[in-house]
């Protein structure tokens, strides 16, 4: 479902090149729950940021969903990032002005989804982390967590293929994070393909499959059963 | 999405509330002051009669000997000879003549309630009416035959009417111009004209005159010209009669033609007069020429709107161009501390086009509110100039076509501004703020 194929970034400024990621290579099947842990500075960002298109790759191929990402225009990837790909950040990236109704409804309405069907997901959505009560509320009348729950609504309207997720609990207390962890969880177990960047390794051994990235290179994978570790491997 | 746009636009007002009235301030005094300036000048070079001005023509001859000068762009003069006014008129070529001259008297009534003052009166013939579209509230223009025998009959003007008589239909009274008595005979409606440009010798933005009497009058009560009488040679002119038969230029004259082919046959007919005339002994000179110029090509040759005037409204613009640059910065700040809002909407699906589009409807709706407030402050710019000079009383006013340029010019200055801060926004990063947020 997910293809990445020697992947490389580089960020160059006038002094210096810097590899983000080489020779980056991933395949993601539908349903994965996918862990991504490595280091500050090792690429689990860039690697976050060209999955969920938000970022130009230097080389390489990424196939997502049988679209090859590398031969997309900005309109296409913005389009196919809006249908496809629902993202869950640290900081919630909540809109302070819009309540919590109008905020899940931003990726809907780009999407050009009419009002009644708007309603009809957002409802659902809200309902679904446990926050149709407070619809109308702004977001800084929210804690940390319910704030993360929103965002999460948020990228799950769209009912996307993919999620992608950035420290999702990294602002959170643990019990909050717990909270939103299960949340994931469940969110994956209805179906849904989850990559999860996380600094966490408690968190990380809640999914089905690690990936460590060290210096822009995918450094090894692990399989868990529970929080047991059942298989390690090099490379793809 | 346009709706959706417009509340973001509306949100974001009133998140950073004094910002953006700074803004709409600026806008409203740039389009404000461009706005007075503008409607100035609109009131000026409008078209004073669009329905016909291309079908009417002041007429001119170029009666001066070779080797004589005027100061006019092809050297004719402005009005013609008394002679000639009245061989063209004669003559019976054009669909409608005229021609006529600015008078003046003192004028009273058998009442004690008026006292006498003084007006300027036109004298004219009859066509003058017609031709100029004047209206009558009560009674009508002098017939052909009161021309012709010089009757003592005035027409007068719906405003001197309600002085006179009170507003009353004043049709048979007596009015007494200097010792003589008249009969009105009609009172036309009000004639809001803001360029007097039948006659622009003594102002093009003067009032038209409010008394209209037979032309011929001016021979038989030997009437005084409150005009211009321009001499080009020494000619002895010591009596009423030798000023008639002088080359001296201070008559108007007019025609109406109403096709090219008229038109044609005129220009040929001035010929053909001009050459019959040196048989006589006049127009000494070896190439003719006249001068055939309809309404806005009349009011171009006589300067109507100078060049102070267009570099004003030069000036104008300028400054709402600076205006404009204090708001492009003031965009740029505001729209660029909007990027992680921006980030999160690219991340969420917004392609560049809708975001430019959301920045773009900001900037119009600032616009239109600039607009609007700065149609406010026209109005007082506007009151200004009237205050400050009476005879801006008709120009110094904002008509429906200026009040709905406001909005449209401000809208698009805005929108011209805002290009290029909505540009720079929409093609933000969105990777660099959604961990930074």
């Amino acid at each position: 479902m997910l293809q990445m194929k020697n992947i490389s970034k580089v960020y160059q400024t006038e002094m210096v090149q810097t590899h983000a990621l080489r020779d980056f290579n991933l395949n993601v099947n539908e349903g994965e729950f996918i862990a991504v842990t490595g280091p500050s500075g090792s690429g689990k960002t860039t690697f976050l940021n060209i999955a969920g298109m938000l970022e130009p790759f230097s080389e390489g191929d990424y196939i997502l969903d049988g679209v090859n990402v590398g031969s997309l225009n900005d309109n296409q990837r913005a389009d196919c990032r809006n249908q496809k790909i629902g993202f869950i950040f640290q900081g919630f990236n909540l809109i302070p002005d819009l309540n919590l109704y109008e905020n899940i409804e931003v990726p809907l309405r780009y999407r050009g989804i009419k009002a009644k069907e708007r309603k009809r997901r957002i409802e659902q959505c809200l309902e679904q982390v446990g926050l149709a009560s407070r619809a109308k509320h702004l977001p800084q009348q929210l804690s940390g967590g319910q704030q993360q729950r929103v965002a999460i609504a948020r990228a799950l309207a769209g009912e996307p293929r993919f999620l992608l997720a950035d420290e999702p609990t990294g602002n959170l207390d643990s019990l909050m994070a717990r909270q939103v962890m299960e949340l994931l969880e469940q969110i994956n177990r209805d179906g849904a393909t989850i990559i999860m960047v996380t600094h966490d390794s408690e968190l990380a051994r809640r999914a089905p499959r690690n990936i460590q990235v060290v210096d822009g290179q995918l450094a090894d994978f692990t399989l868990y059963q529970g929080t047991q570790p059942i298989k390690v491997a090099q490379g793809v | 999405m346009l709706v959706h746009y417009i509340d973001l636009s509306w949100r974001s007002f009133k998140r950073t509330p004094l910002v953006s009235f700074l803004m709409v301030l600026a806008i409203a005094i740039g389009i404000g002051i461009t706005m007075t300036s503008l409607s100035v000048y609109h009131m000026m070079s409008a078209d004073p009669i669009p329905h016909k001005s291309s079908q009417l023509f002041s007429v001119q001859l170029q009666i001066m000997d070779d080797g004589s000068t005027w100061w006019t762009s092809d050297n004719q003069p402005l009005q013609l000879t008394y002679q000639d006014a009245a061989n063209l008129y004669q003559s019976q070529v054009g669909a409608q003549r005229l021609k006529m001259v600015r008078s003046g008297f003192s004028v009273y009534i058998d009442s004690d309630k008026v006292k006498p003052f003084s007006q300027s009166a036109r004298l004219t013939t009859p066509e003058f009416f017609n031709m100029f579209d004047l209206e009558f509230l009560h009674g009508s223009k002098w017939s052909q035959q009161q021309e012709d025998n010089a009757a003592p009959v005035v027409v007068i003007s719906e405003e001197l009417n309600n002085k006179l008589f009170a507003g009353k239909n004043s049709v048979g009274q007596v009015i007494y111009l200097d010792d003589a008595s008249y009969e009105v005979i009609g009172v036309t409606k009000n004639w809001p004209l803001t360029i007097k440009y039948y006659d622009l010798n003594n102002g093009a933005f003067n009032q038209p005159e409010q008394l209209f009497m037979p032309f011929s009058l001016l021979e038989a009560k030997q009437l005084g010209n409150w005009g211009n009488t321009n001499g080009w040679k020494h000619e002895d002119v010591r009596s009423f009669t030798a000023k008639l038969q002088s080359e001296m230029v201070w008559i108007q004259f007019w025609v109406e033609l109403k096709t090219e082919q008229q038109k044609n046959d005129y220009e040929n007919y001035l010929l053909a007069y001009m050459q019959e005339q040196q048989k006589l002994g006049r127009f000494n000179r070896k190439e003719l020429a006249f001068g055939l110029r309809d309404v806005n090509q009349w009011m171009a040759y006589n300067n109507v709107v100078s060049e102070d005037n267009k570099i004003l409204v030069a000036l104008s613009f300028m400054f709402l161009a600076v205006c404009l640059a204090n708001i492009l910065g003031l965009l740029l700040a505001k729209f660029l501390r909007r990027a992680p809002e921006v980030g999160v909407r690219r991340a969420l699906g917004a392609n560049k086009r809708q975001i430019f589009m959301q920045h773009i409807i900001e900037v119009a709706m600032l616009g239109l509110l600039g607009g609007l407030l700065g149609i406010v402050f026209a109005q007082f710019g506007l009151l200004g100039v009237r205050q400050s000079y009476s005879y801006y009383e008709s120009l110094a006013t904002m008509d429906l076509s200026m009040l709905l340029s406001a909005p449209l010019i401000a809208i698009s200055t805005c929108v011209i501004a805002g290009l290029y801060p909505a540009w720079l926004v929409c093609k933000t990063n969105p990777a660099i703020y959604l961990k930074s947020q």
